[in-house]
């Protein structure tokens, strides 16, 4: 039956597969493969190669603080992080990942050079600015910068936000605000009387925020 | 996906093996819907389908969608790449013709297995086998099923990243040319899906006219693919009949479609990415020189040739909850007689040229609500051939209930059909005589 003409022929091709290279190699659950493989194989499929994603679907990860990485991944693996996007791409992405291999992809992009956003509204930019060097303290919101950096640029656990796509940053504070997607931060607690004015006004500042190193 | 009004004329009847349709329906309806669940891609990744399927509607694809393709179905963890794929449908013509067998009535329409993913860190395949339970009208009021290989495309595929540059390569082993190509608006995938039998669905849009390769059945083909930087797409080919070694790529295509020589294809395009927006435009063609009479290959004097040009653009708008897709695709394609046919032409020495035209705009909406808007118009000379000009528009409504469900109303109407608006066949029927209405349930696992 010519059917089995077709599993023949894709056995067939296993022969050609000693051709492959552990250095450019796309497995998922292979412990053998690099972290920087797998950032330039897949990771930079939708972050870029340098962690300055194009599309605000997907955050851009250069500069960004390791350990937040580290933490990002492993909620990931462990569907403690639920948010759509996180579900949609990253629960299968991570799911056979070592610890090596977290760390060595957090290390990767935590190097990369990020490089300025998209401007933004310069009205819409200069009340995101008050936003985030006070808060809104009748809203019990902090100042972002007390956590974040005064350059947005992250500390400890927390991460970097400068340059982050507005988009991405509003969705994820819908996310703190109104679902338990992202649990065991501050965030749930500092978001939950925010209007979507005030989160719209600071991603927008976060987004124009110029490339600091 | 398939197969226009030619795969149909082409084949022989084979008797239907009712156990394996009934081993599609029971397994589809029967195996355990895990919470994630979904098809054998994205078994192999464990994303969602909108990962890789713009808005959740296959068979479009996302840039990433588009990366997984070219890097060869490799991302991911190597799994049991089966999946299978069933459509139920519902086709109701305005006016039917006398001997319509399927009008308004539900029918179990198509089926394919899918031997889809990751073989080595290389080499990937997407594999269709599908089953058509309508493909031969018996003229009694029944119908013979028939099983064919379907789009096949086994590729070997690297991707190599350098500073600034980044590379993507392959090589394609294949049975329909363009099948290979990333976008949706090529000969191979600009068809609206899903596509039963004309047996079972006349004038529905996947049997409208559309711009691809007129005489394109199972052929053989081996291509070769760079992607450069995500800006530059290049891929050349060369095809053949699908016989001997290469006989699997025709299965169940009875007589085969038979080339003469080697026939080569070529497709360019650039793309671009900024923000939520990526953009398009390339160019597509083919020069194919086909036997008359697929079961007389004996004199050159019937071989035709076909010359196709081809134009496409896609835009993509591509962020939550929102998805846009405008596509336009273009197809123009001369018909040189064979010598033999010459002899017997009212204007012998003359070739016939049909120019297809189609423009799409799509929505979606979460992935889950959307529609769609579409003209097709063709064209062609009528030096040797009666007028085709067959134009329309098509109208979808779909929902995504889950993301491996789609349920949908396309509405299909004529403007003009073979050549008129009105009276096209002499005997009265109007063009918007076949103006259709297509109800669809569509799954996959």
């Amino acid at each position: 039956m010519k059917y089995g003409q077709i599993f023949l022929a894709i056995s067939v091709t296993l022969l050609g597969a000693g051709c492959s290279s552990i250095e450019r190699s796309r497995n998922l659950a292979d412990p053998q493969v690099s972290a920087a493989t797998l950032a330039q194989q897949v990771c930079s499929l939708c972050h870029g190669i340098d962690g300055n994603s194009v599309s605000p679907i997907f955050p851009r990860l250069a500069g960004q603080v390791p350990e937040y990485l580290v933490a990002q991944l492993e909620n990931f693996k462990s569907h403690q992080r639920s948010d759509p996007p996180g579900y949609e791409y990253m629960w299968g992405l991570t799911r056979n990942l070592t610890d090596e291999q977290i760390k060595g992809l957090a290390e990767y992009f935590s190097k990369q050079q990020p490089i300025s956003n998209a401007t933004v509204d310069a009205q819409q930019m200069a009340a995101g600015k008050v936003i985030f060097e006070n808060g809104v303290p009748e809203k019990e919101a902090a100042p972002c910068m007390a956590c974040h950096g005064p350059n947005a640029q992250g500390l400890a656990m927390f991460p970097r936000l400068a340059g982050q796509h507005q988009d991405y940053l509003v969705k994820q504070l819908h996310v703190f605000q109104e679902t338990e997607g992202r649990p065991g931060t501050p965030m749930k607690q500092i978001t939950h009387l925010l209007s979507d004015q005030e989160m719209e006004a600071v991603a927008s500042y976060l987004q124009a925020f110029p490339a600091t190193p | 996906m398939i197969f226009p009004i030619r795969n149909f004329f082409l084949r022989k009847c084979l008797t239907l093996r009712s156990g394996y349709l009934a081993l599609v329906a029971l397994g589809s309806l029967l195996l355990p819907m895990q919470s994630q669940a979904v098809p054998a891609f994205a078994r192999q990744t464990g994303q969602n389908c909108v990962a890789c399927h713009a808005g959740g509607q296959f068979p479009e694809l996302t840039p990433y969608g588009r990366l997984f393709k070219l890097t060869g179905y490799t991302i991911g963890t190597r799994t049991v790449p089966l999946s299978v794929m069933g459509v139920v449908t519902s086709s109701s013509i305005a006016n039917a013709p006398a001997g319509t067998a399927k009008s308004s009535e539900p029918i179990f329409a198509t089926s394919s297995l899918f031997i889809a993913g990751k073989i080595t860190d290389n080499i990937g395949t997407f594999t269709q086998i599908t089953y058509d339970p309508y493909a031969v009208d018996n003229g009694d009021g029944s119908f013979s099923g028939h099983t064919n290989a379907d789009n096949i495309d086994i590729r070997f595929a690297d991707h190599v990243v350098a500073d600034k540059q980044d590379w993507i390569y392959g090589v394609s082993l294949n049975n329909h040319p363009s099948v290979t190509d990333p976008w949706n608006t090529v000969a191979a995938w600009t068809q609206y899906v899903p596509v039963p039998s004309p047996s079972s669905s006349q004038f529905i849009d996947g049997t409208a006219p559309f711009p691809d390769f007129p005489w394109d059945d199972n052929v053989a083909g081996v291509n070769a693919y760079v992607y450069w930087n995500r800006t530059i797409y290049a891929d050349v080919g060369m095809y053949r009949t699908a016989d001997r070694a290469f006989s699997f790529l025709s299965a169940g295509i009875n007589p085969r479609l038979q080339l003469s020589g080697s026939n080569p294809y070529w497709r360019v395009a650039l793309s671009r990415e900024w923000g939520p927006h990526n953009l398009m435009v390339g160019t597509s063609g083919m020069v194919a020189n086909v036997y008359d009479d697929p079961t007389d290959i004996s004199d050159p004097a019937t071989v035709s040739q076909y010359r196709s040009q081809g134009f496409d653009a896609q835009y993509q708008y591509l962020l939550d909850p929102h998805t846009v897709t405008a596509q336009l695709a273009y197809m123009k394609t001369e018909h040189i007689y064979s010598d033999a046919v010459n002899e017997t032409l009212t204007n012998p020495g003359f070739s016939d040229t049909n120019t297809t035209t189609r423009a799409k705009l799509t929505y979606t909406y979460q992935a889950k609500y959307g529609g769609s808007v579409s003209a097709f118009n063709m064209t062609g000379t009528t030096n040797n051939q009666s007028d085709p000009s067959t134009s329309g528009m098509t109208y979808e409504a779909f929902f995504i209930p889950k993301q491996n469900v789609r349920i949908g109303a396309q509405y299909t109407t004529y403007n003009t059909y073979q050549g008129a608006s009105s009276n096209y066949d002499g005997a009265g029927r109007n063009a918007s005589d076949n103006n259709s209405m297509f109800l669809y349930v569509w799954f996959a696992y």
